[in-house]
Formats: C-alpha cells, sequence, structure tokens
C-alpha cells in the first residue's frame, strides 16, 4: 500500500497528510474497538488466564497454587465414574432449556408483536422472570413443588383435584426436569425480547407487498419474518447456549446435583469440587473441559455463518 | 358479501385466541410471583402449618415492614441501582463504538475480535472468581462498587456487541453516508443518524445488561466484604441463616427488588415499539 | 434516549462521590470472616465492632459476617489470593494448617482467655501436639420426639433400633401422612447421618487407634438399616434434598414425629407456633451398643499475614474481648448454641438454666474427625455412599470402594 501511495506523484507536503490520513483510517477501527478490547482483557481474559493456570497446577485445599503437574488434575477427574454422567447431564440441560425457550419465546415474540390492548401490561409481566435474581427463582419453584408445604399441592387440594400431598420429585430424573422446566422460565424473557427487538426493525412495507401477493400468514412468516430475525435469533442462542451451560443457580439451589451427581450440571460439579471438596485444580480442569466443549460449538458455528456473513 | 363477514368471523377467532394465550402465560408467569406476594404475607407458622391455605388467613403487611428494620434495604437498592446503572453505561460506551467499527469498517481481525468476544463468555463467573479477586486486588477494587460495576460491563460486552453489530448491519448506511457528505463527521453521524433508528435493539441492550447487572450475586459475594456496599442480590441473605430460612421476608424483599427494574422497563419500553417510526421522521 | 444518557450520567458523578468516601487512616487494622448462626448474627457483630473500636481508639476492627452457604466459597477465593483475614470463624481448620497458614494459638490467645475453655474441647484441635484453633461455640445433637403424636400412635420413646422400627411402624399405621422418621442425606449435612447411626452401632469413621475405618461391618450394618428404614416408608420421602433446616421446620409444623437435631429446634418450634410438645432423649443405638452423642463445635483461628507486634496485639485484644464472660454467654444465648469456655458457661446457665444438662452432653460427646488431613474427602464420601445406596447401590461395596480411595 505504502508503494502504492509513493508512486503516484503528489506534492510532499500533501503525501504526508494522506499518509498520515490513511494510517489513521487504517487505525480509526482498532480506535473504535480499544475500549471494549481493554475493558475485556483485563477484566475476563486475565482471570482465565488463571483458570488455566490453576487447571495444570497442583492446588492444596486451600487454595494455594504448589506448582505445575501436568495433565494430572484432567486425569483425575476423567478418571472418576462421575465426570460421563455430568457432561451427559450438562448437554441434556443445554439443549433442553436454548432449543425449548429459544422456541418458545420466540412464539411469544411473535405473539407479543400484535397490537392489541393491553400489550404493554403483557410485555411487562413477561419481564418479570427475568428481572428477578435466578436463586429467588429457583427458590420459589422449590416452594411450589415441595411435597409438604408446597403452593402446588394447596392449590390442586383447594380446588379439589387431589385429596392428599403430591410428591411431584420422587426421582432424581424429576428433579432434573423441574430444573430444566425453571430453566426455560426464566430464559424465554431473553429469546422474546432479542427477538422483538428484531421483528419491531422490520418494515411494514415488506408485509404489505406481500398481502397484495396474496400470501398467507405462514409463508409471511418464513419468507420474510424469519430471514429478518435471523440475526438476532442466532446472536440470542449462540450466547443463550453458552450462558445456559454455564448456568449455575438454579441447579445449585434446587438440588446442588444430589443425589448422588444425579442432576449435577459441570459448573454444579465443579463448584462443588472447588468449595466443598477443596479440589480446586480439578475443578480448573473440569471448566477447562467445558471451555473446550464450548469452543469446539462455537468454532463450527463461526466457520459456518460468520464467514459466509464476512464475505 | 360472504367473504367479508368470513373474514371478520376469522379476524375475530383469531383476536379471542391471541387474547386467550397471551392471558394463559400471563398466567403461568405470574404464578410465582403471586405464590411470592402471598407467602410474603404469611406468617412462619402459617407457611408451615400442615393445612395450608393458599391465601394468608391472617395478613401480615408487617413483613414488609420489618424487612426495613431488619436489614439496610434502602442502602442496598441504592448500590444495586448504581451498579446496573454504571455497567450499563460503562458496556455502552465500550459497546456501541466497537458495534459501530465491526459493522461499517472493514479491518484485519475483524473475525478474530467477534472470535475474541464469544470465547470471553465462555467460563461461568464462578469458575473465574479468583481470578476476578486477583485482578480487583491489583487494582484496589475488592471491596468496592467500581470493581461490580467493570466487572459486570466487561461480562455484558459480548451481548451487547453482538446484538448491535446486527442491528446497526440491518440498517442500510446511505443515511449516514449522506450525513457525511452533509459535514457530519462519523461520530456525529452515528449519533444523529444511525443510534435513533436502531432504538429498539440499544434498548433492548440497555435492559439486558441492567438485568443482568442488577441480578449478579456470585461476584458480588466474593468481592463485596462490607454491608454499606453490598447490593440487593447479597444484602437479603441475610434472610438465609444457618438454621432457618425466613422465607416471608426473603420473598418480601424479592418482590421489592423486583420493583425497579420493572419501573425501568416501563419507562423506556415504547422505545421498543416505536424506534423505528422515530428514526424514519429524523431521517 | 436522551433522558436515559441523562440519568446515567447522574449516577456517575454519585457514583464519583460514593467511591471517594472511604480513607485509609493510621489505626491498626485487624480484619475477620465471622460466620452467620442466626438473622442478629450480624447485628451482633456490628455491635460489638463498635463497642470495641470505642475502647480501643487504634484499632480497626472489620469483621465480615458471611452466611453458611457461601463461607467457603469467600474464605477461599480469599487465601487463592493471598488475602486471608487475620481472624476466622468457621467449623474447620485442617485444611489451612495443613497449608501451613495458621499460626499456634499460643502466639495470638493471651494465657487468660485460653485457661477459659474446656479442655475436652480444646483436644478437638491439636495437631502434631500443637493447639491451632479455639473454639466459639458447639452444640450437641439429641433426638426430639414429637410426644403428642407418639402418643396418640401408642408407643413409647425408642430406645434401641428394634424398638425405633416398632415405633415407626405404629406412627405411620396412626397417621399415614406423618413422617415418623426425619433423615438428612443431603450435601448439606449427610456426614452427620453417617455419624449418627454408626457411630450407635459401634462404628464409626475411624477405628480406636484413630485410623479410617469406613468399611468396618458395623458400618455397613448400620448404613444397610436407615437405608432400610428409608425403602420401608418410615421417613421423609427425599432424604437426599430434604436438609436438615426442612425437617425441622416440619417437626415444627407437626409433620415429622422424630428426629435428631441440634438445640435450636426448640426455638424454631416456640417461632413457629403450632404448639408442638416435644422432648429431648439420648439417640437410639443398635441391641446391646453404646448410645453415642455426637458434638458440633465450631472454631476460630489465625492466619498467618506476618503481623507485625502491634496487629498481633490488638488480635489478642479482639479475641480477648470476644469471649469476656458476659458478652459472650449472651451471645451463645442469643445464637442457641453450647458455650465452649467454663466461665462463660457459668453465666449460660443463669441465663437459660436447661443449658446444663447439655453441657454435660457434649463433654461426652463424639465429634467429627475434622482435624485429619482427609477428613473433606471423607466427608464428602460419606454423603455419596448415602446417596448411591439410597439409589439402590450395594453398601458394603460403597464403603470398601471409599475405604480404597481414602487410605488406599
Amino acid at each position: 500500500m505504502s508503494k502504492k501511495a509513493s508512486a503516484t506523484a503528489a506534492p510532499k507536503g500533501a503525501r504526508t497528510l494522506n499518509d498520515r490520513k490513511k494510517m489513521y483510517n487504517i487505525l480509526e477501527p482498532y480506535i473504535w474497538i480499544a475500549p471494549s478490547v481493554i475493558l475485556m482483557a483485563i477484566f475476563i481474559i486475565v482471570p482465565i488466564f488463571y483458570v488455566f493456570r490453576m487447571a495444570f497446577s497442583e492446588v492444596t485445599r486451600a487454595g494455594r497454587i504448589r506448582g505445575f503437574n501436568g495433565i494430572e488434575n484432567f486425569a483425575s477427574v476423567l478418571k472418576g465414574n462421575v465426570f460421563s454422567g455430568v457432561l451427559w447431564n450438562t448437554l441434556v440441560w443445554t439443549i433442553l432449556v436454548v432449543g425449548l425457550s429459544t422456541l418458545l419465546g420466540f412464539i411469544l415474540a411473535l405473539l407479543l408483536n400484535n397490537k392489541f390492548k393491553g400489550r404493554k401490561i403483557a410485555r411487562a409481566i413477561v419481564v418479570f422472570p427475568w428481572a428477578t435474581t435466578l436463586v429467588i427463582q429457583a427458590s420459589v419453584w422449590k416452594f411450589i413443588i415441595d411435597t409438604d408445604y408446597g403452593a402446588l399441592n394447596t392449590l390442586l387440594k383447594t380446588l379439589g383435584i387431589i385429596e392428599t400431598n403430591v410428591n411431584w420429585t420422587p426421582t432424581p430424573e424429576a428433579w432434573f426436569a423441574w430444573e430444566i422446566a425453571c430453566g426455560i422460565f426464566v430464559t424465554i424473557p431473553f429469546v422474546c425480547f432479542t427477538v422483538l427487538s428484531g421483528l419491531q426493525s422490520i418494515d411494514a412495507s415488506y408485509y404489505e407487498a406481500s398481502t397484495v401477493d396474496g400470501a398467507n400468514y405462514w409463508q409471511k412468516l418464513f419468507n420474510i419474518t424469519l430471514p429478518l430475525v435471523k440475526s438476532s435469533l442466532t446472536v440470542a442462542t449462540v450466547l443463550n447456549i453458552i450462558y445456559v451451560f454455564n448456568s449455575f443457580p438454579i441447579i445449585w439451589t434446587m438440588t446442588k446435583g444430589d443425589p448422588a451427581n444425579k442432576t449435577d450440571t459441570l459448573v454444579t460439579y465443579l463448584y462443588k469440587l472447588a468449595f466443598y471438596n477443596g479440589k480446586q485444580g480439578e475443578a480448573a480442569a473440569v471448566s477447562v473441559i467445558g471451555f473446550c466443549i464450548l469452543l469446539v460449538c462455537a468454532s463450527v458455528y463461526m466457520v459456518s455463518t460468520l464467514k459466509k456473513g464476512d464475505e | 358479501m360472504n367473504d367479508t363477514i368470513k373474514v371478520n368471523w376469522k379476524q375475530l377467532l383469531c383476536r379471542i385466541l391471541l387474547y386467550f394465550v397471551v392471558v394463559l402465560i400471563c398466567v403461568v408467569i405470574l404464578y410465582p410471583y403471586f405464590t411470592m406476594t402471598v407467602t410474603a404475607l404469611k406468617s412462619r407458622s402459617e407457611i408451615f402449618s400442615i393445612n395450608g391455605t393458599i391465601l394468608p388467613i391472617d395478613v401480615k403487611w408487617s413483613n414488609f415492614a420489618d424487612i426495613w428494620e431488619k436489614a439496610p434495604m434502602l442502602r442496598y437498592m441504592i448500590n444495586s441501582i448504581l451498579i446496573a446503572g454504571g455497567s450499563t453505561l460503562i458496556a455502552m460506551v465500550c459497546g456501541i463504538p466497537a458495534a459501530y467499527a465491526l459493522a461499517r469498517m472493514k479491518f484485519k481481525g475483524q473475525t478474530a475480535f467477534l472470535g475474541f468476544i464469544i470465547v470471553s463468555q465462555m467460563f461461568a463467573p464462578v469458575v473465574l472468581l479468583i481470578g476476578i479477586y486477583k485482578v480487583m486486588s491489583v487494582f484496589g477494587l475488592t471491596n468496592s462498587i467500581w470493581g461490580l460495576i467493570f466487572i459486570n460491563a466487561a461480562f455484558n460486552q459480548a451481548f451487547t456487541i453482538w446484538l448491535l453489530r446486527g442491528t446497526f448491519m440491518s440498517i442500510s448506511a446511505e443515511m449516514e453516508q449522506a450525513a457525511t457528505i452533509d459535514g457530519c463527521n462519523r461520530i456525529q453521524a452515528m449519533f444523529k443518524v444511525l443510534l435513533p433508528v436502531a432504538a429498539p435493539g440499544i434498548v433492548t441492550t440497555l435492559i439486558f445488561i441492567f438485568i443482568n447487572a442488577w441480578n449478579e450475586y456470585t461476584v458480588a459475594l466474593c468481592l463485596i466484604s462490607t454491608d454499606v456496599y453490598k447490593p440487593l442480590t447479597v444484602g437479603i441473605n441475610i434472610f438465609n441463616g444457618y438454621n432457618i430460612i425466613e422465607w416471608q421476608y426473603l420473598f418480601a424483599s424479592s418482590l421489592f427488588a423486583i420493583v425497579p427494574v420493572v419501573i425501568l422497563f416501563m419507562s423506556i419500553e415504547k422505545n421498543l415499539t416505536e424506534g423505528l417510526t422515530a428514526g424514519g421522521v429524523k431521517g | 434516549m436522551k433522558k436515559i444518557i441523562a440519568m446515567l450520567l447522574v449516577l456517575v458523578m454519585v457514583l464519583s462521590l460514593v467511591a471517594c468516601g472511604n480513607k485509609a487512616d493510621e489505626k491498626t487494622t485487624v480484619t475477620m470472616i465471622a460466620a452467620q448462626y442466626g438473622d442478629k448474627t450480624a447485628e451482633w457483630w456490628a455491635g460489638f465492632e463498635k463497642k470495641f473500636e470505642e475502647a480501643n481508639a487504634d484499632i480497626d476492627l472489620v469483621v465480615d459476617v458471611v452466611s453458611w452457604n457461601d463461607i467457603y466459597t469467600v474464605v477461599n477465593t480469599r487465601i487463592a489470593n493471598n488475602e486471608q483475614p487475620d481472624l476466622l470463624n468457621i467449623d474447620g481448620f485442617a485444611d489451612y494448617h495443613a497449608d501451613g497458614l495458621l499460626k499456634p494459638v499460643s502466639e495470638w490467645v493471651s494465657d487468660e482467655t485460653y485457661a477459659k475453655f474446656y479442655d475436652s474441647f480444646i483436644a478437638e484441635s491439636i495437631v502434631d501436639g500443637t493447639v491451632w484453633a479455639i473454639p466459639d461455640l458447639a452444640s450437641a445433637r439429641a433426638l426430639y420426639v414429637n410426644t403428642d403424636i407418639l402418643a396418640a400412635a401408642g408407643v413409647e420413646v425408642p430406645t434401641t433400633w428394634a424398638e425405633l422400627e416398632k415405633a415407626c411402624e405404629a406412627i405411620k399405621a396412626y397417621d399415614p401422612e406423618i413422617y415418623p422418621w426425619g433423615v438428612d442425606m443431603t450435601t448439606d449435612e449427610g456426614q452427620a447421618a453417617f455419624a449418627y447411626y454408626t457411630w450407635n452401632n459401634g462404628g464409626g469413621f475411624v477405628d480406636k487407634d484413630g485410623n479410617w475405618a469406613l468399611n468396618s461391618a458395623e458400618n455397613v450394618e448400620a448404613i444397610e438399616f436407615i437405608i432400610d428404614m428409608v425403602n420401608k416408608g418410615y421417613t421423609n420421602n427425599d432424604p437426599a434434598n430434604q436438609t436438615r433446616y426442612t425437617l425441622q421446620d416440619l417437626f415444627a409444623a407437626g409433620k415429622i414425629a422424630m428426629m435428631i437435631a441440634p438445640t435450636q429446634i426448640e426455638s424454631i418450634c416456640a417461632e413457629a407456633g403450632n404448639g408442638v410438645n416435644f422432648k429431648a432423649v439420648l439417640i437410639p443405638a443398635n441391641e446391646g451398643k453404646a448410645n453415642a452423642t455426637m458434638g458440633v463445635m465450631d472454631r476460630i483461628m489465625c492466619f498467618e499475614n506476618e503481623q507485625t507486634d502491634a496487629e498481633m496485639a490488638a488480635i489478642t485484644k479482639v479475641v480477648d474481648a470476644f469471649y469476656d464472660d458476659q458478652p459472650y454467654a449472651e451471645w451463645v444465648v442469643m445464637e442457641n448454641f453450647i458455650p465452649a469456655t467454663s466461665t462463660g458457661g457459668e453465666i449460660c446457665i443463669q441465663l437459660q438454666p436447661d443449658l446444663e444438662s447439655w453441657i454435660n452432653l457434649v463433654a461426652g460427646a463424639q465429634f467429627y474427625p475434622a482435624a485429619k488431613a482427609e477428613w473433606m474427602d471423607v466427608k464428602q464420601g460419606t454423603i455419596n455412599v448415602l446417596q448411591q445406596a439410597l439409589l439402590g447401590e450395594d453398601v458394603q461395596t460403597l464403603l470398601n470402594d471409599l475405604q480404597a480411595q481414602i487410605a488406599g
């Protein structure tokens, strides 16, 4: 590029000015992204390095690092018979919560995008589950489904539907199902509002044109709406997968992974390893493994979607 | 003639169905809050009585008053507002330019930067606690509201940048170019032309960051050790004691914690719907 | 939009004001993390801090009260960053000692205060002949029985396992809605269940020489007994997820007939106000085995922070002030625990006469082998064994595996 610039026979002063401008043009984008990069580098990337360091170190019970120990932490995590079950739970949890909340959140967004009386109130109500701390949210649900003094049993008894208290969580699988339901419940608003913001930017003229062409509701949905909200929906889904994969409070509040790791996901498992069992090195190893899984998924996504968009 | 009546019937049916579904969803969503409210109004003995009732028999409004005496709720609330508001501001100030650069400029490492953002999200804060504490202690921010503001702003960069990049990209650059020809520089063009049109996306992002920071618990727990700097989420833990969980107080204070978020949402919600038209007029 | 930006700007200004508020001055600072026992704990410490600073103008005492749910997370995060507090009030000390983080008690507790502790309590904090922590309070577990339910079902208070099973059967027959026996096998406190049954069958965590003996025949029998009780439907229906706190509330509501609990259950029953009549008795043992009581003890320890002499003197002053008999006794009574000092104990008994029998009970109680380095692994291991057994795994195999993992 500089060769080209020097080849053009321009007056000396103008050329340096030109060069400077060019230099600025090259640098400008980096100036724009700099604050964000600095913020993330300091407050997230540095802590991530600590996780990696711990994953490959011998860490004492109290949390002191006592030197490099290779892949020993990884080996002892993978050696245990718990890990595969926990990993499976994590996948089930992530897929079900993200899948169902995306579907339901999308439908809800379509509904709330209609003009109707009370829409403002309905939207405000949908924000509720999001506006509540997850710990509290999970506590409420645990309180509702409690066998002995739970609100659900009281409600059904008052309505005369049941006579004696029902145990809603007789098995670990039942607990896990409730946890997933709770996860979906709190994730729907996030998806809903991301899609809604996408829907709002669609120009109404598209719909008018296709109505003239005689398109029905479903045709409009698939031909106009979906392609146009795709970008915000993909962003929401990708981030959602990461957030849900790493989600901690719901499972921790409801079951702490009990009984016998049957309801653990990677994050609750590693939390127990780190702060209950005093194995912070192994906990860091588990989180690095989780990171690798997410990284592979994200790379697949990046290669397939992003490249297409950028070129 | 016949046709129009048919269409009207169909429309009416759709309307009724719409209302039915929306009301149903709202009921399901509100049910936990209903439970929280009635529980917050019960006495301890009533909460655990064998023959529980849905509504409290003896309504204890005093529970809502008690939480103010038992904990410095107002202090916690102010801290939470400062933390959530401050994080939102910083996340936007850092995120908007980055999203703008990604949407409107071409530069080397663009894809790498987008990847970097995603990667930054891949560890749960729970995992990063020890590292975060280390960074904060270097800056002397371990027991300060500023520490929480920065950490929440950083953790919300990914969503901010990705969503705003998408929003900006979906808006044609022509208007900004026209403005540039009219003598605006890039920054002016962004503020005057792009941002108003992108209002729905910006508002969504604002709400998102605010709520996330408002609800953050784990990092606040580990960083803040002085009661006067605690946010609501950590502060109300006082009702979660060694031997007793004071459900009535826990729920009363949690309900109280939702109010600011809902007010904020209600007050800026119209931007979600009116953003486009407003931008159109200005453009 | 503009309004929002304006609002946020105002916020920032307020923020900068708030953040500038704290300036350090030249006082000796003593930092402490204390466990939150009840909803008055934080308030009490705040009062203590204020009173202490008034009496010692040159010392800045900073007490951070953390709930039991979160205290390990908070403490470990600080230690990993070399920012441990000077004083810590928590349950175990072995892990910190193993890393050489603690100062021996002789360096920071005055002779006068040290002389106050019950000898049997101090003995629980000794490793290699050195005392590393001092007890702040203790509690004992007893069997609480709902006398009304037992009378209505026509059964006596059980003293042996066989009687216990009969009693459960009778209560179940009397009212199937009532859980005869409360069991907590959760991550919270499952190890306590392990202790209750193995100790009352002549087993336990360690053998007579203090070596791990997790898979003894006594232990297997004991665990099989309690799992069998669960499977017969004599207990609460979800022992792996119902913590003792849940069970205590159910007991106070008259839904559980018998459960093993600390003294705090009495105030929980009183607060609940459901008029439950109860009494505390010895935990039943297996036929021909001695009854064992479980004691639980929390501790205060001092971390090595390269403190100056002045700082060490300040720490000693804090400790002295904390164990000052009158306020200490009031604190123990407020938290509903058992005192760890004899002089404090005397005042406690005046305040609350029925504490005497509890103090005697604790004196003969067994404690967790928390001074052993592997204790944390054993604790989690026993919880895991109980939960696996609940799901139908073989107890002998599980305990063999655990023993091999710990001692092998």
